[in-house]
């Protein structure tokens, strides 16, 4: 392996993608607006509760709680009411037995069973609480014998609730970086359609070296990008190492696929139509983070999902190496696969 | 002219079922200007291309400066220039970027890149970006390119191919300079009037095979016809034509009888082109 050589090619290829306006104005851009987006989000928690409630027979008092600060949903049954909590629809959901009216007449005990969110803070749980509690109270009129049942819905993450614009953080970070697919893909698809590639291979330059060149061009732009977002707004504070390993394999995964991108596009146009489906299966998963329960399980065969799942762990909740070492290893072994294979379609290509 | 620079032994490639190259063998003297001339589709950039490493030989052999290239691609590639056909520069690069950039390439240290950019004509070019320049600048910069490294070999790919009249004056001047320097030169092209003025030796290849190898005297003395061509004016006024032959004892009687008794107005020699010769020994024209 050649250094001096490159080093050459990586010097022409930064030459070369900040003299294309469109990447170089894009990228620019890109970092621009998403930091605007990322500023003009609610930098806290929305105080309002939304609860869920089930209840066969809804006790009139219900309808006075909703004033204050808390909105009750009904849910048409018991299992759609823990499914809506799993899937992060509601912090907490309440569920009142069909007897409860007479019960609570009577001064029978009650038992009410209480749902939570993975991530419903102990405020939370607590308000939940004293808000079931009030609710017994205000239909007994006096001091009412509950028992209060509690389970964590999915993953316990109490404590951990973070602002709508932090769960924004990892979609925009690896947005930053799955664009620059693009960029790379470009800069490749060039050389074979204006036919520099063949100028380069009758120098002494081997074809690894070429690689290695695309492929620190294509990383180091991505994840420069990538970083100078996350450490804008603050996503460096927690766990900052994982932080940047997992940016650098998710840069290493935007260059293998454009890698692949390369080798079956020919021109910018066909680049940006395999970059789009390219790049709309691989920010599926970050919707998981915006909107959590909203995709299934299936997100998980798609290689971005641990990047973005471990950015968004390790930057919003703290979490390190431990719980995470094992995303990294998939998104490794995914990158091996997919870098090698861009590789070996591109020397396919080049001949 | 000394030792083999280029040594072709059966050499063929085949594209599928087409053979683009079949089983040629010729040899290029150090210091020599081969032009290496047929139409389009005969197998001449396709033998470039296995001379330079591009792809590899599917049979026979090709030794460069001693080495098969097969085998030692990358250390022929340090020590020869490739001029191709189409541009291939980084456009939205100065020249002199581009320059710099395959004289990193081929560790040249230090680089003069204004002195080359002089001797192609585009000194005070330099850093406007090549996409600026015309087909002829582009073309000789692609020269330029070729010479970073002071190749032992040059191999140009139809280097003058569609330019001004200037432009291609340059880049045969180059050439020249080259061969002076030592420099072997493979120059492939089908323009016969420039393999004729810049070649020692010419090989025509036609469908994959050399039909003829030779310097241009010598194809001009086997395959050409020795004739005088004159155009005399009749005494109506009407032009006619006179053909005299020169290897005939006859030859300075008919010479002196044409300006005694007729008004001679132009006088040629028949002297066989390239391109007659061409046709002759393959039967078809160059495009």
């Amino acid at each position: 392996m050649n250094l001096r050589v490159v080093a050459a090619l990586v010097w022409k290829d930064f030459c070369l993608f900040f003299r294309n306006r469109f990447f170089a104005a894009v990228s620019a851009l890109g970092i621009v607006v998403y930091l605007a987006i990322y500023f003009a989000m609610p930098g806290s928690v929305d105080e309002t509760l939304e609860v869920g409630l089930y209840a066969p027979v809804v006790p009139p008092v219900v309808e006075q709680l909703q004033e204050e600060g808390v909105e009750l949903k009904k849910v048409a049954s018991e299992e759609a009411l823990k499914q809506a909590v799993a899937d992060g629809r509601y912090v907490a959901g309440v569920v009142l037995p069909p007897d409860i009216m007479d019960k609570l007449a009577t001064g029978e005990q009650a038992r009410i069973d209480l749902y939570f969110a993975p991530d419903a803070p102990q405020e939370i749980k607590g308000g939940v609480e004293v808000l079931v509690t009030e609710l017994a109270y205000l239909q007994a009129g006096e001091q009412a014998a509950v028992e209060l049942s509690e389970e964590i819905v999915g993953m316990d993450m109490a404590g951990m609730q973070i602002p709508p614009r932090d769960r924004l953080r990892p979609l925009f970070a690896v947005f930053l970086i799955i664009f620059e697919t693009f960029a790379l893909a470009n800069l490749i698809s060039e050389e074979a359609e204006r036919r520099t590639i063949h100028a380069l291979l009758v120098t002494p330059m081997r074809m690894r070296e070429l690689f290695l060149a695309k492929g620190i061009t294509g990383t180091s732009l991505a994840f420069a990008q990538a970083v100078l977002f996350m450490a804008i707004v603050g996503g460096m504070s927690r766990e900052p190492l994982v932080v940047l390993v997992a940016l650098l394999l998710g840069a290493v995964l935007a260059t293998g696929v454009g890698f692949l991108i390369a080798s079956v596009a020919r021109d910018m146009m066909s680049v940006m139509a395999w970059g789009v489906v390219v790049f709309i299966v691989l920010m599926i998963p970050c919707f998981s983070i915006v909107l959590p329960g909203t995709l299934s399980h299936w997100v998980e065969v798609i290689p971005s999902y641990y990047l973005v799942d471990t950015v968004h762990r390790a930057a919003g909740f703290g979490s390190s190496w431990g719980s995470l070492w094992s995303n990294l290893a998939i998104l490794l072994g995914y990158e091996a696969v997919i870098v090698c294979t861009g590789i070996l379609a591109l020397r396919r290509r080049f001949r | 002219m000394s030792q083999d620079a280029i040594v072709v032994e059966d050499l063929t490639y085949r594209y599928g079922q087409l053979t683009a190259v079949d089983r040629i063998s010729f040899k290029v003297a150090e210091g020599e200007i081969l032009g290496f001339l047929g139409p389009n589709g005969a197998g001449k950039s396709t033998t470039v291309k296995v001379l330079t490493g591009q792809i590899r030989p599917q049979g026979g052999r090709a030794l460069v400066l001693g080495l098969d290239i097969a085998t030692d691609s990358k250390r022929v590639q340090s020590e020869i220039g490739v001029c191709f056909e189409t541009t291939n520069l980084y456009e939205q690069m100065s020249a002199e970027e581009n320059l710099r950039l395959f004289a990193r390439l081929f560790g040249v240290k230090p680089f003069d890149s204004s002195a080359l950019l002089q001797r192609v004509g585009l000194a005070g070019r330099e850093s406007d970006r090549v996409e600026r320049y015309s087909k002829g600048m582009k073309q000789r910069l692609m020269v330029a390119r070729a010479l970073v490294n002071r190749p032992r070999i040059l191999f140009l790919d139809e280097p003058t191919d569609g330019l001004d009249p200037a432009s291609a004056e340059v880049i045969r001047g180059v050439i020249l300079e080259e061969r002076a320097r030592g420099a072997t030169v493979f120059l492939t092209t089908h323009d016969m009037m420039e393999a004729d003025k810049l070649s020692d030796r010419v090989a025509f290849i036609n469908q994959g095979r050399i039909a003829a190898l030779d310097t241009p005297h010598n194809l001009k003395q086997q395959y050409g016809k020795r004739a005088l061509r004159a155009e005399v004016a009749s005494p109506d006024g009407s032009l006619a034509s006179r053909e005299i032959p020169m290897d005939s004892p006859e030859t300075a009687r008919a010479i002196e009888d044409l300006f005694e008794h007729e008004r001679v107005i132009t006088v040629h020699s028949e002297e066989a082109t390239l391109e007659d010769i061409f046709i002759r020994i393959t039967g078809r024209g160059l495009v």
